[in-house]
């Protein structure tokens, strides 16, 4: 008897849901305990739930497969299921136990699921001997999973948006309306649009997924966002300040000031 | 810059030609007041140069006034008070370079051979600055019509193009992916609807190749696609995707270019239905006015979303084939207001397909 697994099926569209949940019955021990028809709810549920695996969409409103996972700490196990075939490369560097691309059948869905066993149960084995080590599922650092966010943009586009978790809630803020970043130990606090987000990322990943036309590093813990600077103020020799549109204050420090006077000639 | 100017060659030709003609200057010249050869040509040549240069400058006149239809006329006195600064211009300068020669190198010209040398250069040069604005004009004139006749090539470039991307667009692989998904879960759940949406499959397809494959179509064949096609993302999206179609009856019997609304309704789906997560409504309208069709094609949208790209590159699509198809009458206009993208079609309404319209076969 297999060991019970515990699932959450997240597919924006109803027939998709209901076609795993038909395969998934065929497979004794597993229990679907979730179902989720956007991102929101994914972030939610997955968080709430801890399943041992998820199948997850790729493309689906308000935020994508890719996003849910980069909001998702510890990651649980995933297996995407898509019709487009252009993302499992990157699906395989955040390490998807696996890549179902639509349409598919029992046996490929069963192949996945024995795949997804045999993590799971390596992951447990692990554990046991040193039990420091990981708590649970097998997941991809966070920086792995901003790589396959990157990567999954394809070469030469930016990200558009920046999702932030506060608890349960989900903000997805447009790249336009952020005024700066600020790097606040392990985390990036995201201030757009008068309010401040904390996302637990490091600055550079950060600031390397956005518009480098747009977004500029421009202290060792800051990146403002170039259309929001009023203008340069010099305190003392090399010490400057951004002043931004609502009068808050950004240290620029010289090698930011290169970085800018580049940027904007 | 000149199109003789731009090059050094051309420069040299200019110049060369400009030279030459100085010989007959110089001959009547001589002819006016007997001078050797010498004085002649070291008057005249120089001067030939000079002036070379000036009437070229009739190119930016004829660019500033072209000609035909009513500006003709303000053309035509444009030139002729450019003729006579120019002919001034020239005169002035040779009044100088004689005065130069006669003081330098000849100096046993009387002095009246010179002002009557000056009064040459005038009368001469109005009319050789006319013969340059007219070469210009005709140069021009060539010019514009060997470029309307590469636009010409090249909107039916396009024109093929678009209908290629167009085609290729409508067989969207992922489309196809998604819908086959979809039929497989029917298969489990309710295998009446799964064989209903293999039939919207099969009927969708065949429609989208054997229009494709037309000049035109009638608006009601195209809507048949576009409904076909919403039956089958209405089994993917379920109550996510209402749609509301508004046709007068008028209008279905209008030819248009097939597949034009197709990928605008696609569009719609996939921003305002896919990516949203509390769907919406799909509006298609078409209404006929006088000579004109309207199509509108509408979808809900956050107001708060990116205009994405990609969006812009299959709406140029449908903009060129509407050009192609209806010339100046033919208009695209996209608009996002109160939370709906709109995407409006104006075209010529046309009952029968253009070409074929036979004089006298519709009464013996």
């Amino acid at each position: 008897m297999p060991e019970s697994l515990r699932v959450v099926l997240v597919d924006d569209e109803a027939p998709a849901r209901s076609l795993l949940r038909e395969y998934l019955a065929a497979h004794p021990g597993v229990e679907v305990v979730g179902e989720c028809a956007n991102g929101f709810e994914a972030v939610k549920t997955i968080g709430e739930l801890s399943p041992d695996l998820v199948f997850l969409d790729v493309q689906m409103p308000k935020l994508d497969g890719f996003e849910v996972l980069e909001l998702l700490d510890p990651a649980p196990a995933v297996i995407f299921c898509t019709a487009y075939d252009e993302y499992a490369l990157q699906a395989f560097e955040v390490h998807a136990v696996d890549y179902l691309l639509k349409p598919f059948g029992r046996e490929r869905l069963a192949e996945a699921l024995a795949r997804a066993r045999e993590r799971l149960a390596l992951a447990a084995s692990r554990r046991e001997s040193s039990p420091a080590e990981g708590d649970g599922a097998p997941e991809a650092a966070p920086a792995a999973r901003a790589a396959l966010a990157r990567a999954a943009r394809g070469p030469g586009r930016h990200a558009e948006r920046i999702v932030v978790r506060d608890g349960a809630q989900v903000h997805v803020l447009p790249a336009e309306r952020v005024d700066y970043l600020e790097a606040q130990d392990d985390y990036v606090a995201v201030h757009a649009a008068g309010a401040t987000h904390l996302k637990h990322q490091t600055l550079s990943e950060l600031a390397d997924s956005l518009d480098p036309a747009r977004f500029v590093r421009v202290h060792r813990s800051f990146v403002v966002n170039v259309e929001r600077i009023a203008r340069i103020e010099l305190l003392a020799k090399d010490q400057r300040v951004a002043v931004l549109n609502d009068g808050r204050q950004v240290p620029v420090s010289r090698s930011g000031h290169e970085r800018l006077k580049e940027l904007l000639g | 810059m000149h199109p003789l100017l731009g090059r050094p060659a051309r420069l040299l030709l200019v110049i060369a030609s400009a030279a030459l003609t100085g010989v007959p200057l110089a001959w009547l010249l001589r002819l006016l007041e007997p001078r050797p050869w010498s004085a002649a040509l070291a008057f005249a040549v120089p001067m030939q140069v000079f002036y070379g240069f000036v009437v070229l400058s009739a190119w930016w006149v004829c660019r500033r006034h072209p000609m035909g239809g009513a500006g003709s006329w303000r053309a035509a006195s444009a030139q002729c008070s450019a003729s006579i600064q120019a002919s001034a211009v020239w005169a002035g300068m040779g009044a100088i370079w004689a005065v130069f020669l006669s003081r330098w190198l000849y100096p046993d010209l009387p002095r009246a051979a010179i002002f009557r040398d000056i009064g040459v250069l005038f009368t001469v040069g109005i009319p050789l600055y006319l013969i340059s604005a007219i070469a210009h004009y005709l140069f021009l004139a060539f010019e514009a019509s060997h470029a309307a006749e590469r636009r010409v090539l090249e909107t039916e470039v396009t024109a093929r193009e678009a209908e290629l991307r167009a085609l290729r667009a409508q067989l969207n692989p992922h489309f196809l992916f998604n819908s086959l998904n979809s039929v497989n879960a029917l298969i489990g759940s309710d295998p009446e609807g799964a064989r209903r949406m293999c039939e919207g499959l099969g009927d969708f397809l065949r429609r989208t190749l054997a229009l494709g494959a037309r000049e035109t179509v009638s608006l009601g064949e195209e809507l048949a696609l576009v409904e076909r096609y919403l039956g089958i993302e209405q089994v993917r999206f379920g109550e996510r995707l209402r749609v509301e179609l508004i046709v007068e009856p008028g209008a279905t019997a209008c030819r248009v270019p097939p597949l034009l609304l197709q990928p605008l309704v696609e569009n719609a789906v996939k921003h305002g239905i896919q990516d949203r997560v509390e769907g919406g409504a799909v509006r298609i309208e078409a209404v006929r006015e006088g000579g004109l069709l309207r199509l509108v094609v509408e979808n809900p949208v956050d107001d708060d979303a990116p205009v994405r790209r990609g969006e812009g590159v299959g709406l140029d699509n449908v903009r060129r084939r509407l050009e192609v198809f209806g010339a100046r009458d033919a208009r695209l206009v996209t608009s996002r207001q109160g939370g709906r993208f709109r995407v409006t079609l104006t075209l010529p309404a046309h009952d029968e397909v253009p070409q074929t319209a036979i004089p006298g076969a519709a009464h013996a």
